[in-house]
């Protein structure tokens, strides 16, 4: 087990190389160059010249290379491009942790809401509930954001006037919940559905039958032979969602007016903001890869069967 | 024992996840991410009325002209350091917090700012500033010639890595030579005592004190900004607002100099939210007190019935010029009667009214009106389908059939290409038969194409004023020497007319100097001149008084305040 | 009394065949839900293939007169901002759509996933740890980032070079049609979806590799393409049949948001996603107000699709599934 998690562990590292690699290559070779972005139409070549050597773009691209990873390693991310004087780390971790925080908020959610509808609708399997539960729920799911948000700010903002339509306060202030369910929205099919399926699964099984027949009551069969054992398959589906924690989400950002990381990774693009791009990439694949192996090792916890 | 060790880890594991997310919401709270002080009336319950902004002491009443804080939406400046300001998002706030030696007013005429005055001597060449009395940085210290001094020489230090200074700073004598990196010190700016300062330039131009009123040539104190490279969060600054709170993403706010010497502000804060949002249900929710007007919303806007309308304000269009441009060494473009030919194949009347709702004014001319220079009688190259296709037939490719393939690049990422220029290849194809591609690029792309001059024709730009004097549009675009003539448009007497407006003297023969050059580039069509901004609309809260929309950029939020009844 | 001896060929007459495949289909026409879906998908995959045909006016003839009108007999969708009929720019932004879907898809899950996952599963070891690890690099790149730098920055440069090759055979109009977008678009996005299909085909492929049948066949000295392909192929089809239709709709979601982000298929060529951001921005209400019908339309003809797609996927997903009868 130890030796499984070390070697997934040391493959980290090299995968984060090769994706800097990549993205280094693609940066350097592609088409566009920040220092023209930064001075747009009314460039001149002098002065961009200039500035390339300042910042040092035009030495080889092995010696930036090197000399970005050799920074990384020390935690330095270097400084934005675009915002002049701000360093990567203090752009993007402030707003991947808006981010998490709001994936986070739309995750309960879905658990919160999901499970259960998923469970009942098993339960109600063969009448009309069943196909009305996953209907509805689809129906809902399939609504882009950009219809639901929208949706939302107008019923709940503009009519009901409940809470401001835009800006952040944290993980407990009020703003937080018409984003984090216009965001929860589109996931809850997949765990309803994927619920569903799990709890019909074990209701077949033997010991659940062998559990009716000793006249446990439905009640406590519920508790604690299906559930547990349905909510694996869950965590899977959990899990890829966890891994993309501190994803943003650049609709949902831009219509809420939450400072998170979708808009700046969207922006930092067509900025050609390459420290920022590459911050951004880096902690985003190294979270993903972490929460991965998290996942398959909480899966030996859960079901003792799986061995690596 | 298997259902006993599945059994408490799930609880423990969700409750650790809500226990987590507690904790860590909660610090998060205690860093202030937000915090709706008293005096911010767009971050109150919506709905309710906005409370009195000042807090409740007894001096409340007098304060009530004097005092509060505007709320408009803003987005993340990349920069606050006036040096390397090179975007309207920056600008926009430098020009309140920071100061120079002059300025320009709300009528876009120039003001001294921190010199009282200034005496032109040695032909047109030599500027000598006299300093007001009494100016001082924001933490009280006084301003001195010698501060002025180092911010000219910082700014032109090739380690501040200023992208403008090219631009703006150039025309100072040795000022090229510190850039280069030649020089330690920039010959032409020289302190003649504490409160004067001498500059030379190169040759006696007279756009050159117009230029000192960008952020560039502002002034910045030495012990601030050698404090480290994060002083732009605690700039100590001459203009009229201090910085008091900048969250990257979230708010930036400003405040009151109360050492401001030219008047201190009525209103005693403004708040830029950055975040985001959709701004008419933030406006209309009572978030922001001040919105721009899109076409969508227009309409509604104009409404006499509606309630909005009351709080509609119009204003003078920016100086801008929207305009396709030909490279004239490419062909087909480079026969001058095909070129013509489709600048006279576009009806930019119909389009102006049918399809941009009038927001726009039809150009033919380069200069935009209102602006030093612009001819309102300029004839330019009216719609006629006739004579376009005259012209395309007598051109040396004889007709539509025998063109090469013509592709217009066009910058951006929207999901169209812009309703004008759809509309405009649809009248190439109807009024001249020719099918022309249109290619959306990025931006970063096609701004590198750009300065490498390989389209053929390219459209979706505009250019826009920086400082009010037609070298800035004539020159920089036309003259055949110039790094921004993206079309290589080569006219030498053109160039000739810019060179000799770039040193006369009398401002009524420069202005009939430029004009000419203009007629010529307009009957060469080296470009197709588009639009110029229409009016513009915003919509800003009755209780907010003073504000006035600018064609530039220029300081303006001192004179704006908040009266509530 | 014994039973007469019967003929196994007369047996096989008198009964009909019961296979694999006829007894999900049956399933499968058991529900209407599932049923009404397929029909959708149909529909709209039909007007969007043979939009040239069912459209009734072209996509981009534009009527400066009519501009924002709303639905009339005229034109049953109404017209957009330059007067052009939205019908049928709908129905050629939904051969965008398909196409674009498709196009990923095909490549993406069905054909890289499906076989690389049936490689790695089946050989393991070395194979399979290269395999899973590029899977995981690719996944590791935050989606939109290089969605982004790929499809926005390497387009034009890969257009261009269209164009040349174009020029240098003296024809014009291919990069005109599009097809060159839809390919990068395509591409594009396959390069992320593969690794999902592949990790479940898999998955499936470790459990079942062991099966006795597999065995069997070895033992037979059957050869490994064979084992592959005829045997273990058939036992996860019904897997590869759900994600392919779920991957579908997401396919086509994941155009949707790229146009309408405006990094996806390039004007001239319509695409829903481009519609919806000319006649919504982002959230912008009043647009809503004034004109739904520019809005209404191309989202709900999105919507439908998706919630289609869904649904179907949904159903099929219990009709392989043995333990969901």
């Amino acid at each position: 087990m130890t030796a499984y998690v070390v070697r997934r562990l040391l493959w980290l590292p090299v995968l984060l190389v090769i994706v800097i690699f990549i993205t280094f290559v693609l940066g350097t070779y592609g088409p566009g160059d920040p220092v023209e972005v930064r001075l747009g139409t009314k460039a001149n070549p002098e002065a961009v010249a200039r500035l390339r050597t300042q910042m040092g773009l035009d030495r080889p691209f092995v010696v930036q290379f090197a000399d970005y990873v050799g920074g990384v390693v020390r935690g330095d991310f270097g400084d934005s491009y675009r915002y002049q004087g701000r360093t990567v780390l203090e752009l993007i971790l402030p707003r991947m942790w808006v981010s998490a925080q709001l994936n986070l908020a739309a995750l309960l959610l879905v658990v919160a809401i999901g499970i259960p509808l998923g469970m009942a609708a098993a339960r109600f399997q063969g009448r009309w509930l069943d196909p009305a539960i996953v209907t509805g729920i689809v129906f809902i799911s399939s609504l882009p954001v950009l219809i639901t948000g929208p949706l939302f700010l107008l019923v709940f903002v503009v009519l009901l006037k409940l809470v401001p339509s835009a800006g952040w306060g944290g993980l407990f202030d009020t703003r937080i919940i018409i984003p984090a369910v216009a965001i929860a929205v589109p996931g809850l099919a997949l765990i309803v559905r994927v619920m569903r399926t799990s709890t019909l699964e074990v209701l077949s099984q033997d010991y659940v039958r062998t559990a009716y027949a000793k006249g446990l009551t439905p009640g406590i069969i519920s508790r604690r032979h299906v559930a547990r054992n349905a909510f694996l398959p869950v965590l899977t589906m959990l899990g890829f969602s966890v891994a993309g924690l501190i994803g943003g989400t650049i609709i949902g950002e831009t219509i809420f007016g939450i400072p998170g990381i979708g808009r700046l990774a969207f922006e930092s693009i067509f900025n050609r903001d390459y420290p920022v791009i590459m911050g951004i990439t880096i902690i985003g694949a190294a979270t993903f890869v972490l929460a991965n192996l998290l996942i398959d090792v909480a899966y030996t916890f859960l079901d003792p069967r799986i061995r690596y | 024992m298997k259902t006993s060790v599945r059994g408490w880890l799930l609880p423990v594991v969700l409750s650790v996840m809500v226990v987590a997310a507690g904790c860590l919401g909660g610090s998060s709270r205690s860093r202030g991410t937000s915090t709706p002080a008293g005096p911010t009336p767009g971050a109150t319950q919506p709905g309710a009325r906005p409370q009195a902004t000042a807090t409740p002491t007894p001096r409340a009443a007098s304060q009530r002209a004097s005092g509060g804080t505007f709320t408009r939406l803003w987005a993340d400046p990349p920069t606050l350091d006036p040096h390397l300001t090179s975007d309207t998002t920056s600008a926009g706030l430098v020009v309140e917090i920071f100061s120079g030696l002059v300025a320009l007013d709300t009528d876009l005429k120039i003001i001294p700012d921190i010199a009282e005055r200034w005496d032109v001597s040695g032909g047109g060449s030599v500027y000598t500033f006299r300093l007001r009395d009494g100016v001082k940085f924001q933490d009280g210290k006084a301003v001195k010639a010698a501060d002025i001094k180092y911010s000219f020489e910082r700014v032109l230090d090739p380690r501040t890595e200023s992208p403008v200074a090219d631009t703006y700073m150039n025309d100072i004598v040795g000022a090229q030579d510190k850039l280069k990196g030649l020089v330690r010190e920039v010959r032409g700016v020289r302190v003649v005592d504490e409160r004067t300062l001498e500059v030379t330039i190169d040759a006696p131009k007279p756009y050159f004190i117009a230029k000192l009123t960008y952020p560039t040539a502002y002034v910045v104190d030495r012990q601030n900004v050698e404090s480290g490279p994060g002083w732009t969060n605690k700039p100590n600054a001459t203009g009229p607002f201090k910085l008091a709170e900048w969250v990257p993403g979230q708010r930036l706010v400003l405040e009151r100099n109360q050492h401001f010497y030219r008047g201190v502000a009525k209103l005693e804060r403004v708040h830029f939210i950055l975040s985001g949002g959709v701004p008419m249900t933030m406006y209309e929710n009572n978030e922001i007190d001040f919105t721009g007007v899109g076409q969508a919303e227009l309409d509604r806007v104009l409404n006499p019935n509606d309630p909005l309308n009351k709080e509609l304000l119009r204003g003078d269009p920016s100086f801008d010029v929207s305009y396709i441009g030909f490279h004239v060494g490419k062909p087909p473009f480079d026969d001058k009667k095909v070129r013509q030919a489709f600048t006279l194949a576009i009806d930019k009347e119909t389009i102006a009214k049918e399809v941009l709702s009038s927001l726009v004014v039809p150009a033919y001319g380069v200069l935009p009106p209102g602006f030093p220079g612009h001819n309102p009688s300029i004839s330019g190259l009216r719609f006629d389908p006739v004579q376009a296709k005259k012209l395309l037939a007598e051109s040396k490719y004889g007709g539509p059939e025998k063109l090469p393939r013509i592709i217009m690049t066009v910058p951006g990422t929207g999901g169209t290409v812009g309703l004008d220029t759809e509309v405009i290849l649809e009248m190439w194809k109807q009024n001249l038969g020719v099918t022309v591609e249109v290619q959306q690029t990025e931006w970063a792309t096609y701004l590198q194409d750009l300065n490498r001059q390989r389209f053929q024709m390219f459209g979706g730009l505009g250019w826009n004023a920086d400082y009010p004097d037609p070298q800035d549009f004539m020159d920089i675009l036309f003259h055949s020497k110039s790094f921004n003539n993206h079309g290589a448009y080569k006219n030498l007497e053109v160039d000739r007319l810019l060179e000799l407006a770039r040193v006369e003297q009398d401002s009524d023969k420069r202005i009939k100097l430029y004009q000419d050059a203009e007629q010529t580039v307009v009957e060469d069509a080296a470009w197709i001149p588009l639009w110029y901004t229409g009016e513009r609309f915003v919509l800003i809260k009755s209780y907010i008084k003073g504000y006035k929309l600018t064609r530039l950029i220029v300081p303006k939020l001192k004179d704006v305040s908040i009266e509530r009844p | 009394m014994v039973e007469p001896v019967q003929n196994p060929a007369e047996v096989a007459r008198r009964r009909p065949a019961q296979g694999h495949w006829s007894r999900a289909w049956h399933r499968l026409l058991g529900k209407k839900v599932a049923l009404a879906s397929l029909v959708v998908i149909i529909g709209i995959y039909t007007s969007g293939i043979f939009a040239p045909l069912i459209a009734p006016y072209d996509y981009s003839t534009q009527d400066l007169t009519q501009t924002r009108r709303g639905p009339s007999l005229e034109h049953p969708f109404g017209t957009d901002r330059l007067g052009r009929d939205l019908l049928s720019r709908v129905i050629y932004g939904l051969r965008t759509t398909v196409i674009v879907s498709v196009a990923s898809v095909v490549s993406g899950a069905l054909f890289m996933g499906v076989a690389l996952g049936l490689v790695s599963g089946y050989f393991g070891k070395r194979v399979d740890s290269l395999i899973m690890r590029t899977g995981e690099v690719s996944a590791a790149f935050p989606e939109i980032l290089l969605l982004i730098l790929l499809a926005a920055t390497m387009r034009p440069r890969i257009l261009d070079f269209v164009r040349g090759i174009e020029d240098s055979f003296g024809f014009r109009g291919l990069v005109q049609t599009g097809i060159v977008d839809y390919f990068v678009i395509a591409l594009a996005v396959a390069a992320f979806s593969w690794f999902g299909m592949a990790r479940l085909v898999r998955g499936q492929v470790l459990s079942l590799r062991s099966a006795e049948f597999v065995d069997a066949a070895r033992a037979l000295g059957a050869p490994t393409s064979r084992i592959l392909f005829s045997h273990l192929l058939p036992n996860i089809s019904g897997l590869i049949i759900v994600v392919i239709t779920l991957g579908l709709g997401g396919a086509a979601g994941s155009e949707f948001i790229l146009s309408f982000l405006g990094i996806g298929v390039q004007p001239p060529v319509p695409s829903l996603g481009a519609m919806v951001a000319e006649g919504f921005g982002i959230g912008n209400l009043s647009l809503l107000r004034q004109y739904p019908h520019l809005i209404l339309f191309p989202i709900g003809v999105i919507f439908l699709l998706l919630f289609a797609f869904n649904l179907l996927g949904d159903a099929l997903a219990d009709v392989f599934n043995p333990k969901t009868r």
